[in-house]
């Protein structure tokens, strides 16, 4: 009979473990209820408590799931496999897969996105739309573009050290190379961190088409931004300006404490990273408009997966914490920039400064750059398009690059790449 | 009767955890991914029966060559110096009036038990183009500084001495067991005969040796043709590439691009089982390099 029971324990302990797992998965479907997938390290979790504190009612399930492309691949496989959050943030290079899938997701028209789209800067909203007009996200931020420039080192230079004055040294990307030059001549020293993010990445968004066309057609090879972006990034990694340094690397968080370059292309959320990977430089820094005059990079997206148990109330969520009066307290709170341009001539917004790049209106250089930009159609495989370029234009820079041929090369490996 | 067929059945019942936890996690896998590379396979949405397409595309692929290329260099780089001090250290440690010999064995696997990411990190700083302590040294001998990540052959050295500096201290002491296990009275014998060191190490320790060398060397392959972790993480600014011409971007490193960082689990499945192909010839080729030097043995 030993055999015989042990059967009926297994067969007991199955049972037991598959009711278990049976009650677990009906429990999601109470209304007051939700669960939300964020990244790590932006502080996600004070909102959430705001949030509670206004609807104690609620039991939010708040997940850190790690950086913003961990968070993406960990949403891809939830897809795929069928348990998906309630709510999910997605950053702004990872949603157009997303968006070329809509499917997925839960139509935030259905719920009344309709009548919160005029709250939204125009060319950040038409990045969640598809292709059949379903709005898959709300944006929550948006980066904004300026130059954070080392005022010491300009001084050094005999360059201006104004910010407006400094922002006059270049209206344009040609101008911006030739103070470079100048730069360059006066020290010795590099000018810029890097040809392909400072550059060409910055150019490349100030146009009316980039990577595809209005009707959603690959069009890289024959976009005039595009061209021009790239020999602006070209041109900039030949002048000998640039520290040769790309964007997060080791030994360009020691540069940026070091003074190897004097400036970088800062997003308003770059900042705060100049700021942890060189304290010791606080009041050097300022911070003066881009070449070219407006620019976005950075920004992510509140989006709600099609098998979500609880949507409801995840748009409420969304709703209420991403209106324009409440992404202003953010911005306040925590700096990050409101995708909400009412809210950009608000005295909270316009008199911020900050201490450590010289009380330069931090507010409104950012909410400023983004006011010229036009909406773009970003697609499935507008990143690896990007980095392709991108890694053409960092190849001459090192010296290997024949720079003359670098155009066809990028195009070449952008096919291979996406195989089209 | 009852007892006997428990004691026939419990043996299986002891074993079967090892296999059910492979199957779930290592043949089932291995075995859908065959599956999965016969599509275009997007994980959220359609998945389009393709056949071999995803191969052809493969073998044509500037991207697939560059990688295994990558992947073979640097795993030369790695394994070759990797043995020969790993045989040199484990003469020393054998050494009969060695002083704290187990304090010296033991510091041997200190590198083993820190963490990759640690290691990379510190590398990374160590070989820094402006601030790295190599870069220093080498200009104060009047060498110009030397981007490592940026170039193809830095990138390769400093990764394979990161994969040495990890696991030369384990391969040190298999051959340090196994030296222990070769007897004394054959050195004295060889002694009184007139053979120098040299002699007997080339007579009496490498024979003796032979098959955990043919070990050392089959797992150090497999886990070269794997190597991920350590390329993954030097180059910051673009990782899931080891650069921006791909300088260092490994057979897995490239798996996890297109599987993981573009979604196309079709295609990375095909670079998988190329991959499980490699694999599996290196072993065939070190399984029969073996065969033939254990027949040599006297």
């Amino acid at each position: 009979m030993n055999c015989r029971k042990a059967i009926a324990v297994l067969v007991a302990v199955t049972l037991a473990a598959a009711g278990c797992s049976g009650n677990d998965s009906g429990s999601g479907g109470d209304p007051k209820s939700f669960e939300f997938w964020s990244f790590s390290g932006i502080n996600q979790k004070a909102g959430v408590d705001e949030y509670q504190k206004l609807h104690p009612e609620l039991k939010i399930k708040l997940t850190e799931v790690g950086s913003s492309v961990e968070t993406a691949q960990a949403l891809t496989t939830a897809l795929a496999g069928g348990k998906v959050p309630d709510l999910v943030l997605i950053q702004g290079d990872d949603l157009p897969k997303f968006v070329e899938q809509p499917q997925n997701f839960v139509d935030l028209r259905s719920l009344g996105a309709d009548d919160a789209k005029l709250d939204y800067l125009d060319w950040v909203w038409s990045q969640s739309v598809a292709k059949d007009g379903q709005v898959l996200g709300i944006p929550t931020d948006v980066g904004g573009l300026a130059i954070a420039y080392r005022k010491d080192l300009f001084a050094a230079a005999k360059l201006p050290t104004d910010r407006d004055a400094v922002g006059k040294l270049w209206p344009t990307w040609d101008k911006f190379i030739e103070v470079g030059k100048q730069y360059k001549a006066a020290t010795g020293k590099a000018f810029v961190d890097n040809a392909a993010t400072s550059v060409f990445y910055q150019a490349v968004n100030q146009g009316e088409m980039k990577f595809y066309d209005a009707d959603r057609t690959l069009a890289y090879d024959r976009s005039p931004q595009v061209k021009l972006a790239f020999d602006f990034g070209l041109a900039a990694a030949q002048a000998g300006i640039t520290a040769k340094l790309s964007s997060f690397s080791e030994g360009w968080s020691a540069g940026t404490a070091k003074g190897d370059f004097a400036v970088l292309a800062a997003p308003s959320w770059m900042l705060g990273g100049i700021r942890s990977n060189a304290p010791a430089t606080k009041g050097k820094w300022d911070v003066a408009t881009i070449p070219g005059g407006a620019g976005n990079w950075g920004g992510s997206y509140l989006a709600i997966p099609k098998n979500a148990k609880n949507p409801k109330a995840a748009w409420e969520y969304i709703k209420e914490m991403q209106s324009p009066k409440s992404q202003l307290a953010h911005y306040v709170d925590a700096g990050s920039l409101p995708s909400t341009p009412s809210v950009y001539k608000d005295p909270k917004l316009t008199s911020h400064q900050d201490p450590f790049f010289s009380n330069a209106p931090t507010g409104k250089i950012y909410t400023d750059s983004l006011l010229g930009l036009k909406p773009f159609y970003i697609g499935p495989d507008s990143s690896v398009i990007g980095q392709e370029f991108q890694n053409a234009i960092t190849n001459v820079e090192q010296g290997k690059g024949d720079p003359a041929k670098a155009w066809d090369t990028a195009l070449q490996n952008i096919k291979t790449a996406i195989g089209k | 009767m009852r007892d006997s067929i428990g004691e026939r059945f419990a043996p299986y019942a002891y074993i079967a955890p090892f296999f059910l936890i492979f199957g779930v996690f290592g043949l089932f896998p291995l075995l859908f991914t065959f599956y999965v590379a016969l599509f275009d396979w997007n994980p959220v949405a359609e998945h389009t029966f393709i056949g071999l397409d995803n191969f052809s595309r493969l073998f044509d692929d500037p991207r697939f060559w560059n990688a295994m290329r990558n992947t073979v260099s640097i795993w030369v780089l790695s394994t070759v110096p990797q043995l020969l001090i790993a045989l040199g250290l484990a003469q020393l440690l054998n050494h009969a009036r060695l002083r704290f010999a187990t304090l010296f064995r033991m510091s041997m696997l200190v590198p083993y038990i820190t963490s990759v990411a640690a290691t990379t990190v510190v590398f990374a700083q160590l070989f820094d183009r402006d601030y790295g302590m190599l870069n220093w040294v080498l200009q104060q001998v009047g060498l110009g500084p030397v981007d490592f990540v940026q170039s193809t052959w830095g990138s390769h050295v400093m990764i394979a001495a990161m994969v040495i500096w990890r696991w030369t201290g384990y391969t040190t002491l298999l051959y340090l067991a196994s030296l222990q296990a070769i007897s004394r009275d054959i050195y004295e014998a060889a002694s009184v005969d007139g053979a120098g060191n040299w002699k007997q190490f080339r007579y009496i320790t490498i024979p003796s040796l032979r098959p955990v060398i043919v070990f050392t060397i089959v797992t150090s392959t497999i886990g070269g043709l794997q190597i991920f972790t350590e390329p993954l993480l030097v180059s910051r600014s673009a990782p899931l590439t080891c650069g921006p011409v791909r300088q260092c971007q490994t057979l897995t490193l490239f798996l996890f691009e297109q599987g993981f960082g573009q979604f196309k689990f079709g295609y990375g499945a095909a670079i998988g089982v190329a991959l499980f192909v490699l694999v599996v010839a290196f072993a065939l080729l070190n399984y029969l390099l073996s065969t033939r030097i254990r027949r040599e043995k006297p």
